[in-house]
């Protein structure tokens, strides 16, 4: 027996995908997480899927893991008590930022609390000038008055910034140096190990949350090591990574601020896989949970890439899988303001109390409740037993914003949730302007616990016609990470004209990217299978500020084809921003290279052919577009293969419910993905 | 309201959509790296009569919330599918307030009846004129402030008008710049247009209709029931600008403003003559105009974050701007650089709201930072670089619960700095210093945010600089309830060595290799008595360096020894010293102080009524005269009831007969 593992921490819930290379069949699992013992509920999952599916640990060869724990310890702000080395007159780089505020209307609006207060910085004269040459020596001895300084504070660890250092680390390394001498106790870092871009802000930053997540990550990794081995699991544990790859749980120790978004970004690549099943070109990934939605744009079956993306408070500025997350989930919260007028969000009940329905306390009245009343949700009971839905609860509830509005119980039902999506649509609509992409040529892949009762509205608000529904909806993050590759960036600034006379540069640049890309995924990773180099660099026009990540080809790199490059730029440039100026002279900035192994990936089971019409377990009134309308209830695990049925109607299962509204018609296609289509 | 709540809920979600798409379609598209830094542009939907109902909030500048459209609707005598109308003309409706501001707009039909209009502007880099960018405070005519384009239609019937176009390409000094700006915001309109198209599809016309007016009489109820909150009352504020003209006067902005119930009357007389230079304001009179609707958009969102932001909002309010004011220039007034005294009069209405409402607003936010241009030649390229190098910004005033953000916040939230590294590798300067400015901020309760600094060398010869709104090195950012004024800025050439040259709001200069540069913003004031100050508070500042030793025991009245506040000493040393708070409710810094001992309320008042009986073309000429003979009386000729100020007065005059014979 061989199985393959995969496993999610999320906020509420541990979710597990288990895949039986044998048989080919998946399981799935999901038990309570555990945030105050990170790890437990992994082994106590792993019980768990021996008692109920016969897993023995001893079987498991292949096992990937996301964690918030990284995301929540700065959420929580319980990192380690993180010092700040910075070059002499700089030391305010955290406190000023960007300057820009978060709310620019507001006079009170404010930048977050730096994670390293502006007294726990220390600064460190010397000078290293943009072309990486040395101005003022380093003074080593400012370094042993800055360790003064941290013991004082009593600082835990010390991540160094100095300016200039993405061109040249020789003075942040010296400080590492010393720091290690003097005091072996510290756990230190620099921006240019974590990640070594020009603008100072962004460099620190990113190294600040590393830093001061990293040993706890790093303890934490430390001991699921531990417990797996003690649970006799065989596989060494692979960590799944923001950039929606995975790598080994020893080298996330070291490199967690590869990992902070693991969950979200994995969530992301196993949509990207369901598309490419269901023959999607282009998809918004939509994933609902009970506070909060993550949208993402899926592009010929590849997520799209980001920086600065958001952990917590902060921006960090290492390739990461791009996810808009929307402050608003099926816990959102419904009221009326003083002018009568009805409003959902932004106010969560969360997971605890969570909605009312699941009688946790919650009195006030979610989206979630409003699908209760209309009679969608109550069908069956979710979250593997977990939770029964109380449908008293949920209309007491509704009842009370009911009453302000003067509208009957379904009716203000039905406005909750049609307010709720109006919400959704606005974010939605940003985004798809950002990336001058129309949702109407586009399928909604939709997933989560909230994802699959929300498809069909959003689909309709958005004028989408197509929607995709995993198989697994609930656990689509512990798959993602089942299928992901072994992955890695490499980054270099080389901040140069493209021309001719520079094409060498961009050569030699190319050749020690590849050299550490290589590195990587041979003796970093024990990787022996084909290992797959992308090329890329940041270029923009002259005079921009801001720069476009395009693909190159080896060859062009070669044979020094500078006018290939300017082409590739000019057809991005017009790609993103819808025009190009091929008479301006191009910059290179960045030289990027992105490392791909491609561990073997399970051959996903197909489901059996239906024969005949599938049978609807059972039928309920439901209440949508302002009438009573009947609604079949499916179970999923009965559908098969090229069944078809028409909505209204709703589809159990363990983890989630599916409302497939009137106009929609459903199929099930050959790997058990709901394909839900608008008619006309 | 007619329409149900419900659906008003939603038609407001999906008209900020169609806004907020606008604004990435326009972000995305636009050409000029100018857009895409400073976002000074914005996008938005008007009813048929031009009220705007729905901004963007993501993206753009802040200030046209409450625009209203009508005058240069009306300018267009017929409208047909697919035209686009734009206009840079300030004095052609008051809708454009200065000429690089690219204002744009396209009806959108259904069934052959315009239904809303989608709107929208950009800064242009540069639209011609005796300067490049355009602006330049020594400017005094419209017309030298670039190419000006009446209300005209840049499309018609859907085909680009080549009569306009190449009228404004041939008058710019970047052509292809504005006019790949200008398809983005052609792409920004059709965007807007085919999501008004999908709302009617989806709410039917009649409460599309119904809907968009009722957005505008949602927010207006917003707005009044928050200003039914504020006590009755009539509260006046009025703060100066340095200089009117380089190496001028001061120039005084008064406002009066009067809350009854929820409507809201601001009255700006009082307010200085009209300028011989670029500061004016061009509203024409008109009584809810945009730039007067800034500070009151601030002010009541943040006292209530709900508020749907929309012109709405801007019914609450009526103005009185007297003409031949810097509020209400006549023809042809420069108005380039308003957005320095724009930016003074939204601090003087949170001056006049905070008496209002003192526990729930803060003290002033700094200013006097510029926006920094450095022009010169790159050694290392040869090239000449013409690069902004970032704004040099201040903090938020304290406030009623916590201190002012430091180094940005309040009305100067949206800029975004430059990054050191990306300055010293695009712009021939190496920076010395770039962070926050101890005790700039005003100490108080809640002190108000550091201000940043910037310091830095020259490179190469003949690097020239532009320092773009340089103000408060005299008149400062003020305190509120025993709160004090922030610092003064500051502007300096080779500080800290014998040919120190302090450049008070010199804006432009050249300078040479090896020539150093301090230019500091002034602080925020602070809100509350330092002396009640969390000593804890006090010194985690110092130990953050945003606040001196000095100022720790001067200003705060904390003593600190070997690292920690020593309890007793500042106990005795607080209760020996309350006379540091002398009952007024401003503190309005050293500067305005030592100015008001002659230029009282009562002298300045008498002055800005006796100049409003003048010929409009005399009143800044005659102001200056005044001035002037005021410096030369002795200090016992002063009375401060404005008296002085009369008798001076009719000595001018008598100098000038000329006057008798003007009209």
């Amino acid at each position: 027996m061989s199985y393959r593992v995969g496993v999610d921490i999320g906020g509420t819930f541990t979710d597990f995908c288990v895949f039986d290379e044998e048989s080919g069949g998946l399981h799935t699992l999901k038990v309570l997480s555990t945030p105050e013992k990170p790890g437990e509920e992994v082994l106590t999952g792993i019980q768990e899927l021996e008692r109920r599916h016969g897993v023995a640990p001893g079987d498991i060869s292949y096992f990937t893991h996301g964690t918030t724990v990284g995301v929540n310890t700065v959420i929580q702000r319980k990192g380690i008590n993180l010092c700040l080395f910075t070059t002499e007159n700089f030391e305010d780089v955290l406190e000023v930022a960007r300057l820009k505020m978060p709310d620019p209307y507001d006079l009170f609006s404010r930048r977050p609390v730096p994670l390293v207060g502006r007294e726990k910085v220390f600064p460190i004269p010397g000078r290293i000038l943009f072309d990486g040459s040395e101005e003022i020596p380093l003074d080593e001895d400012a370094v042993l008055e800055a360790l003064e300084g941290v013991r004082a504070v009593g600082g835990d660890g010390v991540v160094v910034a100095l300016l200039h250092s993405y061109r040249n680390p020789s003075h942040e390394r010296r400080v590492i140096e010393i720091v290690k001498r003097e005091a072996p106790e510290l756990f230190i870092v620099s921006t240019s190990e974590v990640w070594p871009i020009i603008r100072e802000y962004e460099r620190t930053v990113t190294a600040v949350v590393a830093g001061y997540v990293q040993p706890r990550v790093s303890h934490y990794l430390g001991s699921l090591q531990d417990a797996l081995g003690k649970a006799g699991v065989p596989a060494e544990p692979m960590i799944t990574k923001s950039n929606g790859g995975v790598m080994s749980a020893e080298a996330g120790k070291t490199r967690c601020a590869q990992m902070l978004l693991s969950g979200t970004a994995a969530g992301v690549i196993g949509a990207c896989q369901i598309a490419r099943m269901a023959k999607v070109e282009n998809a918004l990934s939509l994933d609902i949970g009970g506070t909060s939605a993550d949208v993402a744009v899926v592009r010929s079956g590849m997520p799209q890439y980001g920086i600065g993306e958001m952990i917590g408070d902060f921006p960090i500025f290492i390739p990461t899988v791009s996810v808009t997350s929307i402050g608003e989930g099926g816990g959102s919260i419904a009221w009326v303001d003083p002018h009568g007028v009805l409003k959902v969000g932004p106010e969560s009940a969360g997971s605890n109390p969570g909605p009312a329905c699941y009688d946790n306390g919650g009195e006030r009245p979610t989206i979630t409740d409003a699908f209760v009343v209309s009679g969608f949700l109550g069908q069956s009971e979710l979250g593997y037993g977990n939770v029964t839905m109380r449908t008293d609860l949920a209309q007491k509830a509704v009842a009370t914003v009911a009453e302000k509005l003067s509208m009957s119980l379904e009716e203000t039902a039905e406005a909750i949730i049609k307010v709720g999506i109006s919400g959704m649509y606005l974010e939605v609509s940003k985004l798809v302007s950002r990336y001058g992409i129309d949702p109407r040529e586009m399928s909604l892949v939709a997933f989560g616990g909230a994802g699959p009762m929300l498809a069909c509205h959003v689909a309709r608000e958005l004028n989408m016609r197509r929607i995709v529904i995993p198989l697994t909806p609930g656990v689509l993050s512990a798959f993602g990470g089942l299928i992901a590759d072994i992955k890695n960036d490499f980054i270099r600034t080389v901040y140069l004209d493209l021309d001719t006379t520079t094409a060498g540069t961009i050569r030699d640049g190319f050749a020690e990217l590849r050299e550490a890309a290589m590195t990587w995924i041979r003796d970093e990773q024990g990787f022996g299978g084909e290992a797959t180099l992308l090329h890329s660099a940041d270029l923009r026009y002259r005079g921009q500020s801001y720069e476009i990540d395009t693909p190159l080809e080896l060859e062009w790199l070669e044979t020094g084809d500078v006018a290939a490059i300017e082409a590739a730029f000019h057809r991005e440039h017009e790609r993103v921003y819808e025009h190009a100026d091929e008479e301006a002279p191009v910059q290179v900035i960045n030289l990027r290279m992105v490392v791909v192994g491609e561990p073997p990936k399970p051959a996903l089971p197909l489901l059996a052919k239906a024969e005949g019409d599938p049978v609807p377990v059972g039928s309920v009134e439901v209440h949508v577009d302002g009438g009573r309308q009947p609604a079949g209830i499916y179970r999923r695990g009965d559908l098969r293969a090229g069944h078809r049925f028409q909505g209204p109607a709703i589809v159990t299962q363990d983890d989630c419910t599916t409302c497939i509204l009137n106009g929609f018609s459903a199929e099930v296609d050959e790997y058990g993905n709901l394909i839900l289509e608008a008619g006309e | 309201m007619a329409i149900d709540s419900v659906t008003l809920e939603i038609l407001k979600n999906h008209s900020r959509a169609a806004a907020e798409s606008m604004a990435f379609t326009l972000y995305r598209t636009a050409h000029s790296a100018f857009v895409k830094e400073t976002e000074d542009f914005t996008t938005g939907l008007t009813t048929p009569e031009g009220e705007t109902f729905a901004t963007p909030t993501e993206l753009g500048a802040t200030w046209f919330v409450g625009l209203n459209y009508k005058n240069v609707i009306d300018l267009i005598d017929h409208y047909d599918e697919g035209d686009i109308c734009l206009t840079n003309d300030p004095y052609s409706g008051y809708v454009c307030t200065h000429s690089p501001d690219m204002h744009i707009w396209k009806p959108v039909f259904h069934e052959g009846e315009i239904v809303c209009f989608v709107v929208g502007h950009i800064h242009n880099t540069d639209v011609g004129g005796a300067v490049p960018a355009s602006l330049s405070r020594t400017l005094s005519e419209i017309h030298q402030e670039g190419v000006r384009i009446p209300p005209a239609k840049i499309l018609r019937k859907g085909e680009v008008n080549d009569d306009v176009l190449s009228i404004m390409l041939a008058n710019v000094r970047m052509p292809e710049q504005n006019w790949g700006d200008l398809k983005a915001q052609i792409a920004s309109m059709n965007t807007g247009e085919r999501k008004v198209h999908d709302m009617i599809a989806k709410f039917g016309i009649e409460t599309f209709k119904e809907g968009i007016a009722a957005l505008l009489d949602y927010a207006e109820d917003q707005a009044r029931a928050i200003v039914r909150d504020l006590p009755d009352g009539q509260y006046a504020f009025a703060d100066y600008m340095d200089e009117d003209v380089a190496e001028g006067y001061p120039c005084r902005i008064a406002l009066n403003v009067t809350i009854d119930g929820d409507s809201l009357v601001f009255d700006l007389t009082g307010s200085d003559p009209q300028i011989e230079g670029s500061v004016n304001m061009p509203t024409g009179g008109e009584v809810r105009h945009a730039l007067m609707m800034v500070g009151l958009v601030y002010v009541l969102y943040s006292l209530d974050k709900k508020l749907f932001l929309n012109s709405g909002i801007s019914r609450v309010c009526r103005c009185i701007l007297p003409t031949g004011t810097i509020v209400n220039p006549e023809f042809p007034a420069a108005v380039g650089l308003r957005t320095l005294s724009v930016q003074r009069l939204q601090a003087i209405i949170f001056g006049a709201f905070v008496q209002a409402a003192p526990d729930k607003l803060p003290a002033s936010p700094a200013s006097g930072g510029p926006i920094m241009n450095v022009n010169g030649i790159d050694n290392r390229t040869g090239r000449r670089v013409v690069a902004s190098t970032g704004p040099i910004v201040g903090g938020a005033g304290g406030n009623p619960h916590e201190d002012g953000t430091e180094g940005s916040g309040a009305n100067s939230s949206f800029l975004k700095n430059t990054p050191v590294e990306i300055n010293e590798a695009e712009v021939p300067i190496k920076i010395v210093r770039y962070g926050l400015r101890p005790d700039s901020g005003g100490p108080g309760k809640f002190r108000g945010g550091m201000a940043t600094v910037m310091h830095f060398v020259s490179q190469a010869p003949n690097t020239r600089i532009t320092a773009r709104n340089r103000d408060r090195t005299r008149f400062t950012s003020w305190g509120v309830l025993g709160g004090h004024a922030g610092a003064t800025s500051q502007f300096l050439l080779n500080p800290g060595t014998n040919h120190e040259v302090n450049l008070g709001n010199t804006d432009i200069l050249t300078i040479g290799p090896g020539d150093e540069m301090l230019v500091a913003c002034g602080g925020a004031g602070g809100w509350g008595n330092p002396f009640e100050r969390d000593p804890a508070a006090v010194l985690l500042d110092v130990q953050r360096g945003f606040v001196s030793m000095d100022s720790a025991l001067q200003d705060y009245g904390v003593v600190i020894k070997d690292g920690a506040v020593d309890e007793a000493a500042t106990t005795k040393l607080r209760a020996s010293e309350p006379g540091k708070v002398n009952g007024a409710f401003y503190d309005y810094g050293s500067g305005r102080d030592a100015f008001e001992v002659v230029w009282t309320e009562a002298n300045y008042a008498a002055m800005t009524e006796l100049l409003a009986e003048l010929p409009v073309h005399w009143r800044f000429f005659v102001k200056h005269r005044v001035f002037e003979a005021i410096e030369a009386l002795d200090d016992d000729a002063l009375k401060g009831d404005g008296s002085e100020i009369r008798t001076v007065f009719a000595d001018v005059i008598a100098r000038y007969p000329q006057l008798q014979m003007s009209a």
